[in-house]
């Protein structure tokens, strides 16, 4: 498919739409998912277009057969995705689990909601630690992109299908209630990445070779060791090629506000608005929460006087910011248990607090 | 001149060591699905989807492509891999743990959405690997290490007939139930497989056996009386026969 | 310069439409842009409303605490929205379903029967067009042509036969007579 009715002009677009028409763009060439608010727009947009394209599509069960369905389809060497939000991204962690450890490409567009439990439908980033500690078990990592825009949605989702295939590890777009419930005008273009080459470890048939095997199961404790030894590699490749970030005005700020997603936006101007009462403030704003950018955070914390995240959860980045700081200088939290993220008043009333 | 009357199938890694438990089922089992395999012509373009169990190395014995899934999810795995790739041939090999208890909601959906499939599924009335606990096909009055005084209705409810449930799936082909207990009932159990494979190669749907099994370990028994401890007791309630064929 | 504006009503008064013909007509005029919804839990009949904020530069917030416009469909969405007006702001509002009474004497109002002229038009469900009609005549911030492209842009291929009642929905919300009121 080709972004020729699209390619070249702004089309007003709602986050959810963006990610599923990115994905579409992408290759995608198969979706598996379940309803929840706020993020059901993705499957129905994808119920119809993957059909009219003669992809694969199904109404999955549960979260649980939708997670599997994409590691089945990405098993034969093709990009696939499934979505969801917060409480029932929680039921795809044993999935995610295995896809690391099957070394399996899976694409998941996680849009957070309120939580704990059922929660709410409103926006919130309590799933960082979802997405970048993982709720599934063993040693493992998947490699997260927090979009702060709806363009970002489509850059990112891009991005996500390249980095699951290059580094044969699930990715996921961890965006939010809001991102996936607001338009923005935005520009699709075709899937800018190469195509990964997948013929030398997809499942197609054992036919004129030896019959492959994609598997975790590890019954020896020794080969399990090589293993992880080798997946801890890759992601030390990752950590050293992929960290991508944004930062404005840290070059002289006093304070950093550090903010991911829908927040960085309100933290912005928060810091514009310092910045207009005469307090040197800058922004970063990760846009890769795994692999974080430790290094960058580290080397700023040796000339800023202070951090302060700001996020719409009880305090999860602040724990990895202060890790990357090391006790450099100090790391506070500007915060909102769920919703829209706090206004910029509000975040510069409370960093006044805070000096 | 000699004349080779028997040989390993070609579907069947010959250099590798069997870990079935002597007198169990699974070995026969498997051996028939690489014949059928063979006999279809379709080993190069066929994908297993395997389970977790005493199933679970399926795939260090069959020779195809494999993709291991996690407990239950082998019909997940296997709709995934068949709406990817819809020229191939795909099947699972599922205990009847995986596939009718922590697996239902797979199945039966599976089999409900007539998914291009073939599932095999070893009834054994117990959960082998992990040391013979009660599961969902049980017998009533069956001891196992979770129901010490056999099973009871009160506390454990009823044992599921699988291949009927699945033969009530509108979107099922095939669904039959099989035992391996003589070789005659081994011959009408490869014909079952064979006709299980059928139904997806012609599109028509979901195809599903389900095979009535010994586990001489866990029942603490010599392999003759596991059989026919299938045939006296487990045949009366899990009846051998097709329950559907639209082939 | 960054507006925003509020357009509330019923689920079902289409307000949500409103507020994409609306972004979508500043997207056009070459503005930045964002639109954000809120729904009750109800699919339908609860109260609904949308945020548009248009800028010259990147928008400075999504969900602001408060509005330069708000078009109120109905009385509980007048009520909700009415504090929520900056000092010299806009309240445009539907007069056949909410009261004439101007509790704040800081804001400027606009009051129009909007059902009832929708019915005039011939399509009760033109409401909401016809508000954006108002609108565009009392903030000047967008004109009349670039909205009716918006429409062309968001009203599907298969509703296109839709279109000229739309266009007149509009039309007539922005030759409401702002004298009279």
């Amino acid at each position: 498919m080709t972004t020729e009715c699209l390619t070249n002009k702004k089309v007003l677009t709602k986050g959810n739409y963006a990610i599923a028409q990115a994905a579409i763009l992408a290759g995608c060439q198969c979706y598996f998912g379940y309803p929840i608010t706020p993020q059901s727009e993705i499957g129905e947009f994808m119920s119809g277009k993957m059909q009219e394209l003669k992809r694969g599509y199904v109404s999955a069960e549960s979260e649980l057969a939708a997670i599997n369905m994409t590691i089945g389809a990405v098993s034969t060497g093709v990009k696939a995705m499934t979505s969801s939000s917060s409480c029932a991204v929680a039921l795809m962690q044993e999935g995610l689990s295995y896809a690391t450890a099957d070394e399996l490409p899976v694409v998941l567009i996680s849009v957070m909601r309120g939580g704990p439990g059922l929660g709410n439908i409103y926006p919130s980033q309590g799933d960082y630690f979802q997405a970048t500690k993982g709720g599934g078990n063993g040693d493992y990592h998947l490699i997260v992109l927090a979009p702060s825009t709806v363009q970002e949605c489509v850059d990112l989702t891009y991005k996500a299908f390249y980095l699951a295939q290059k580094y044969r590890n699930p990715a996921v777009l961890l965006a939010d209630g809001l991102l996936g419930q607001m338009m923005e005008p935005v520009e699709f273009y075709d899937y800018p990445y190469p195509e990964i080459d997948t013929s030398s470890w997809a499942l197609t048939g054992a036919k004129g070779r030896e019959a492959r095997i994609i598997r975790s199961y590890a019954p020896l404790a020794d080969n399990q060791c090589v293993f992880l030894e080798k997946l801890y590699q890759k992601y030390k490749v990752i950590e050293e090629n992929e960290v991508e970030w944004e930062e404005i005005n840290t070059d002289d700020a006093d304070i950093i506000l550090v903010s991911f997603g829908s927040t960085s936006r309100n933290a912005k101007t928060a810091m514009k608005q310092l910045r207009e009462k005469g307090i040197k403030a800058g922004l970063f704003r990760p846009v890769t929460l795994y692999p974080f950018p430790n290094k960058r955070l580290h080397e700023l914390a040796q000339k800023t006087k202070k951090f302060v995240t700001v996020e719409v959860n009880m305090g999860q980045m602040v724990n990895d910011v202060r890790l990357a700081v090391n006790g450099a200088c100090p790391v506070e939290l500007v915060n909102k248990g769920v919703g829209a993220p706090p206004s910029a008043a509000e975040i510069v009333s409370k960093i006044e607090e805070l000096l | 001149m000699a004349t080779q009357v028997f040989k390993l199938p070609e579907s069947l890694k010959g250099d590798v060591k069997y870990s079935f438990c002597p007198g169990c089922d699974h070995g026969i089992a498997v051996r028939l699905v690489a014949e059928v395999i063979d006999e279809l012509g379709i080993r190069e373009n066929t994908i297993l989807s395997a389970s977790i169990g005493c199933s679970v190395t399926t795939y260090d014995f069959i020779n195809v492509d494999a993709l291991e899934a996690p407990h239950g999810r082998a019909m997940a795995e296997a709709t995934g891999i068949k709406r990817a790739r819809p020229d191939k041939i795909v099947f699972t090999y599922q205990g009847d743990g995986d596939f009718a208890s922590i697996g239902l909601a797979e199945s039966m959906h599976a089999a409900l959405r007539g998914e291009k499939l073939t599932a095999i599924c070893i009834n054994n009335t117990t959960y082998g690997m992990t040391g013979g606990q009660l599961g969902p096909t049980t017998l009533l009055g069956q001891v196992t290490t979770t129901s010490p005084t056999g099973r009871n209705v009160d506390y454990y409810g009823y044992p599921i007939k699988i291949a009927e449930h699945i033969a009530l799936c509108d979107g099922t082909a095939f669904s039959a139930r099989v035992s391996l207990d003589t070789v005659a009932n081994i011959r009408k159990a490869k014909q079952a497989i064979k006709k299980a494979f059928e139904v997806q190669i012609k599109g028509l749907g979901f195809g599903f056996v389900e095979i009535l099994s010994t586990c001489p370990t866990n029942w603490k028994m010599s392999p003759q009386k596991a059989h026919e401890r299938v045939r006296n007791e487990m045949m009366a309630v899990f009846k051998p026969g097709i329950y559907k064929d639209q082939t | 310069m960054e507006k925003n504006f509020i357009i509330a009503g019923f689920g079902g008064q289409g307000v949500l439409l409103a507020g994409e013909v609306l972004a979508n007509a500043f997207m056009l005029a070459g503005k930045h842009v964002t639109w954000y919804p809120s729904y009750g839990a109800e699919m339908r009949g609860g109260t609904v409303n949308c945020e548009v904020v248009m800028s010259d530069e990147e928008v400075s917030e999504v969900n602001k605490s408060d509005a330069d416009f708000v078009i109120a469909l109905n009385q509980a969405s007048f009520d909700k929205f009415l504090s929520k007006i900056k000092k010299g702001g806009w309240m445009i509002a539907n007069s056949t379903l909410a009261r004439e009474i101007k509790t704040r004497t800081d804001i400027n109002y606009l009051f129009a029967p909007i059902t009832k002229l929708a019915e005039d038009v011939g399509n009760i469900k033109m409401a909401n067009i016809l508000a954006l009609g108002l609108l565009v005549k009392a903030s000047r911030l967008v004109n009349l042509e670039t909205l009716n492209q918006a429409l062309d842009t968001v009203i599907p291929p298969h509703r296109k036969n839709l279109l000229p009642l739309n266009i007149k929905a509009l039309k007539i919300g922005y030759e409401y007579d702002l004298l009279t009121v």
